[in-house]
């Protein structure tokens, strides 16, 4: 195996390895927890071959080969880049979904009470209920016949019907007047 | 033949069992734990089998830790 060290990477982080076509990241597991390693790992499998390792106490191995065989010094420069990018990336998302845990519980607690409370609520009524329901009564006045019917209200009238509303007080709509 | 060393503390062995469940029909496997890593040694009929079947191994694995909540 013939390892050499990437420029912009210091020489214990990242070495490349040409006949194998693979970059090695070595990564302080006290700055990136080890859900950021994985997270940015599982987004590198569809472009890469990605297998993670623990040399010592306090530090992961991540490595990476291209799967399309890129090898050149350039590319695997590239590679190790586009991976310690990621891996930031994910450490600071993870970091903020630690700040932020007690809100989301707090919001997610206030939905499912939410939730409970209504389902604790007293039962519409059953069909018993409104089968044994008296609907006979007269809820309300109704002078200018808003609650009627559009066919009772403009049905044809007949001539008596019609006399005897022209000889009653009519009630005329305001927008009649 | 290949070996792929997996540690313990990054790959549940749930996931390189389920792994190497789905690569049985590519290559021949012997297991073997070595302290924290648990070893899969690959034979196939070819080399570039072996390496195929050792890097698809990894990330197979890999997948399985992170999806199945097995990390």
């Amino acid at each position: 195996m013939s390892t050499q060290t990437l420029d912009g990477f210091p020489k214990s982080v990242a070495a490349s390895d040409l006949a194998d076509g693979s970059v090695t990241l070595t990564v302080d597991a006290g700055l990136y927890p080890l859900e950021a390693v994985y997270g940015a790992a599982y987004i590198f499998i569809d472009r890469c071959f990605v297998l993670l390792d623990r040399p010592a106490a306090g530090s992961i191995a991540v490595t990476l080969a291209d799967k399309k065989g890129a090898a050149d010094g350039d590319a695997l420069r590239r590679l190790a880049g586009e991976f310690a990018n990621e891996l930031l990336t994910q450490a600071w998302r993870q970091k903020i979904v630690e700040e932020n845990r007690v809100v989301l519980e707090l919001v997610t607690t206030q939905a499912l009470a939410g939730a409970t409370a209504r389902a604790a609520a007293p039962a519409e009524p059953s069909l018993d209920d409104l089968a044994s329901f008296d609907f006979t009564e007269e809820a309300f006045d109704d002078p200018l016949g808003i609650a009627m019917s559009w066919e009772e209200k403009y049905k044809k009238k007949t001539p008596v019907e019609a006399a005897s509303e022209a000889a009653a007080p009519a009630v005329v709509a305001p927008e009649a007047k | 033949m290949i070996e792929r060393r997996f540690h313990r503390e990054l790959y549940p062995p749930a996931a390189v069992d389920g792994a190497l469940k789905v690569f049985e029909r590519f290559a021949t496997f012997e297991l073997a734990d070595e302290g924290d890593y648990r070893v899969v040694r690959i034979s196939a009929k070819r080399p570039e089998r072996e390496l195929k079947v050792a890097r698809e191994l990894g990330n197979y694995a890999l997948g399985l830790t992170r999806q199945g909540g097995l990390s």
